[in-house]
């Protein structure tokens, strides 16, 4: 494997007696772009505070490409951080924001960054005070993304936006993306993550429970078949990879398939098949099912 | 059928609720300091020696009445009592109530938090009215218990009804000021700074009303003012305190009526719409703080400013009376006033008073960091390369350097005073009086780091302890003749009288010395805790 732009190693935060996160394991190779899900409280923002060095690992440790996460000056120097919540100061205009945060930032192409105005449609002449939240979200993106720096870590960033500029910050990643930087994408937008992203975590109360391509989530899940027969239907008990199997009345069955379909297709070709779907789960249907089972 | 799920009741009762639980730990502590001061000085004062011709010539004095009100009724334990503490309560008070009418309405709104609230059954009107109405009550309490704690301390029950009822007055006034201030603008900042600068004002208006006499009808236009005309154990006025009582009311329906006049999270002034950038100061982090406190320093600077400056213009006329009247000058040394007869120990006096606005300045600018990290402002800051240590070192060393300008500024201020009445003090003497009172600046900043470093919630009040807190302290205990090391435990036991006499060095190398281990102290819990992002 490569570099790597981000790299965690057994780390854990609690808070009182609350385990946040537990012990989480996790490798970002640089250039690509990875989605982190979960369910609300499940950990993910307090993943990013960790490897921003907002707050203190309790044991474990993350580093940012070869530096520690805790060494900011250094780590920083390589980042841009968009907050699920952007607060502004309410008397700075938008464009004082941005000066501010090139000026202390890791360096930003300001071509870009003006281009980058003009595309979100952000009027960056009014006082932060009177933005809304898309809007405050845009100064934090424009920010971000004008900087160039090899890792974007953005937590939630899109959840202000209208579809139109959701396309925008679709078409950010892609340009991000072509530059070699590596996006680090905490979402609950799962067609989102499905447009943008190489590859997926899924965090569930603190615990990673996947780390998978869009399409090997997809794989490594149950299709569903739906079979009607002419005449009396075969019996799948106790074939290979079949679940949850239904008789749909008497001439009628529906399964879910896991893993290789060889053994269940043998089945169903002795009996007199006359129709036959077979269904591959939705990616939210994937999520829905990572998000209520219950910790391994 | 039988229902399972809450009952649809009036929401007022739940909004008044969550009203009471914002002002209660403040209401408590704000009665029991004016209830507790009043009651300490009617039991700690003796009637002995004061002579009524001597008293007289104190009520003549225009540079008396200009500092401490009107002298009326001192051979009563009452009366010296209201002239004793009455302003200052008032302004205790009238602080507390302004800043909390703003924080449980406008700062509430700011945070975003009555969007929810506002989507209920409660229009923004109602919010408004309710909280200032639970609010209103506070003061009505301070005065009642302030009165009872003077009654029961022995003073004479009709003076001290009136008193309590002025000290309401004054704190109705003000949680209407905040309350109508919190309509007018759309940031609960903004909304503070209007309301101290009617408090401000209304303080001088009172001052130099009282100082000269072709402006006595000022009084009539300054809460203090009013609240010092009803002359409480002497002649005992109402009209005064009910003049004040309606235009105290009258603010507050105002303040109902523009709620209902304007948007949620919106003021009636409007905010400046787009304008270009000003792109000065933002280019580093030290840079950045020195912008944030440019605005602030400029409004504390003509507050203290005009005060220190009315400080020197009475200069001459004070120190010559106290040279004339032995007697006042060893009554004030007895209230720790001592060496008023003197222009320098006058200096020296008045610029003690300087280190309690300073200090409480210096923990308001730390605390204004704890409110950007709480509100999650300082979070993009923090993402870019900018150490934690930076960003505290920028904070406080510009908050110092902030308030020592203050110090200069008030120096200056009080010997321009005093050059144009020609009351002989130097401008180095000026100057150096002004800085004797770094070294409690320089505590409360380590306080405020301290605090900001491990319990960052406190910073306001943990930071002005030891200037707000060791002078009350200190008052106290020169009140009740408390022995000698339950005064040095107050930092203001320690300052020598510069410019009369030299500068005490050694305790001003120990405050720094308390200071620098807070400093490091709190750098060492800003670096190890989670910031509150």
């Amino acid at each position: 494997m490569g570099v790597s732009a981000l790299r965690t190693e057994n780390l854990s935060k609690r808070y009182g007696r609350l385990l946040a996160l537990d012990n989480l394991t996790l490798d970002v190779a640089a250039g690509e772009v990875f989605g982190f899900l979960g369910p609300n409280g499940a950990g993910k923002s307090t993943t990013i505070r960790l490897l921003l060095g907002l707050a203190r690992p309790t044991s474990g440790r993350a580093r940012i490409f070869d530096t520690d996460a805790a060494d900011v000056a250094a780590a920083h120097r390589r980042l841009a951080y968009v907050p699920a919540d952007v607060a502004l100061w309410q008397r700075m205009t938008g464009a004082e924001v941005l000066d501010l945060l090139a000026r202390i930032g890791p360096g930003t192409d300001t071509a870009y960054r003006d281009e980058l105005i003009q595309r979100f449609a952000l009027d960056v002449s009014k006082p932060a005070g009177t933005y809304s939240t898309g809007n405050r979200q845009k100064v934090a993106l424009i920010a971000a993304f004008a900087t160039r720096a090899p890792l974007l870590v953005l937590d939630e960033p899109t959840s202000g936006l209208d579809p139109l500029m959701e396309l925008q910050f679709r078409q950010a990643v892609g340009v991000a993306r072509d530059n070699g930087q590596t996006v680090f994408l905490s979402s609950h937008q799962l067609a989102e993550v499905e447009a943008v992203c190489d590859r997926v975590g899924i965090l569930r109360a603190g615990q990673l429970v996947e780390v998978a391509s869009v399409a090997q989530l997809r794989r490594l899940h149950h299709t569903e078949v739906a079979a009607t027969f002419t005449g009396t239907p075969p019996d799948l008990t106790g074939v290979l990879g079949v679940d949850g199997l239904h008789e749909d009345g008497p001439a009628a069955v529906r399964f879910t398939l896991n893993g290789s379909p060889a053994a269940a297709l043998r089945a169903l070709a002795d009996a007199d098949v006359a129709t036959i779907v077979v269904r591959e789960q939705s990616l939210e249907e994937i999520f829905l099912a990572y998000y209520g089972q219950s910790p391994r | 059928m039988t229902a399972t799920a809450t009952p649809a009741t009036r929401p007022q009762p739940a909004m008044r609720g969550l009203a009471v639980r914002q002002v209660r730990r403040g209401a408590v502590v704000v009665t029991a300091v004016c209830a507790g001061m009043s009651a300490l000085v009617v039991v700690g004062y003796r009637a002995d020696a004061l002579d009524p011709a001597a008293v007289a010539a104190l009520a003549r004095n225009p540079a008396i009445r200009t500092l401490f009100g009107d002298p009326v009724a001192l051979d009563q334990a009452g009366g010296f009592t209201v002239w004793r503490t009455g302003t200052v309560l008032a302004v205790v008070l009238g602080v507390w109530a302004m800043l909390a009418a703003t924080r449980i309405t406008r700062g509430e709104e700011d945070a975003g938090r009555w969007g929810l609230l506002l989507s209920g059954r409660v229009t923004l009107a109602e919010a408004v009215r309710h909280h200032l109405g639970v609010l209103a009550v506070v003061p009505v309490l301070v005065g009642a218990a302030t009165a009872a704690a003077m009654i029961a301390a022995g003073a004479e029950s009709t003076g001290s009804v009136l008193h309590g009822t002025g000290l309401a007055a004054v704190g109705l006034f003000f949680v209407a000021v905040g309350g109508v201030g919190a309509q007018l603008f759309s940031s609960r900042s903004a909304a503070n700074g209007a309301a101290a600068a009617v408090l401000v004002v209304g303080l001088l208006m009172r001052m130099v009303g009282d100082g000269v006499p072709a402006l006595a009808w000022l009084r009539w236009l300054s809460p203090f003012g009013l609240m010092a005309l009803t002359r409480p154990f002497a002649t005992g006025r109402g009209l005064p305190v009910v003049v004040l009582t309606c235009a105290a009311l009258l603010l507050l329906a105002l303040a109902g009526w523009l709620a209902a006049r304007r948007d949620v999270g919106a003021g009636i002034l409007a905010t400046s719409d787009s304008r270009p950038a000003r792109t000065a100061l933002l280019g580093s982090v030290p840079a950045f703080a020195v912008r944030r406190t440019m605005r602030p320093l400029a409004a504390w600077s003509a507050g203290i400013g005009a005060y220190f400056l009315l400080l020197g213009l009475i200069a001459r006329s004070m120190t010559e009376f106290l040279t004339g009247n032995p007697q006042f000058a060893a009554m004030a040394a007895q209230a720790g006033f001592p060496a008023l007869g003197t222009v320098e120990g006058y200096a020296a006096t008045m610029f003690t008073l300087l280190a309690v606005p300073v200090g409480v300045f210096v923990s308001v600018r730390l605390a204004a960091t704890a409110a950007d990290e709480n509100a999650r402002r300082l979070t993009l800051v923090l993402a870019a390369p900018v150490t934690r240590l930076r960003l505290l070192a920028a904070e406080a060393t510009i908050a110092g350097c902030a308030a020592l300008l203050l110090i200069t500024l008030s120096g200056l201020a009080m010997w321009a005073g005093t050059a144009i009445v020609h009351a002989g003090l130097g401008a180095a003497d000026a100057l150096a009086g002004a800085w004797n009172v770094a070294p409690i600046m320089v505590l409360c900043l380590g306080a405020g780091v301290l605090a900001l470093g491990w319990r960052p919630r406190t910073v306001a009040a943990v930071g002005a302890l030891p200037a707000a807190g060791g002078f009350v302290w200190q008052v106290i205990a020169d009140s009740v003749d408390a022995p000698a090391w339950v005064r040095a435990l107050s930092p203001f036991a320690h300052l020598a009288a510069v410019p009369a006499t030299a500068p005490a060095w050694r305790a001003a190398a120990v405050m720094a010395g308390i200071a620098a281990a807070g400093v490091v102290a709190g750098s060492i819990g800003y670096r190890r805790r989670d910031l509150c992002t």
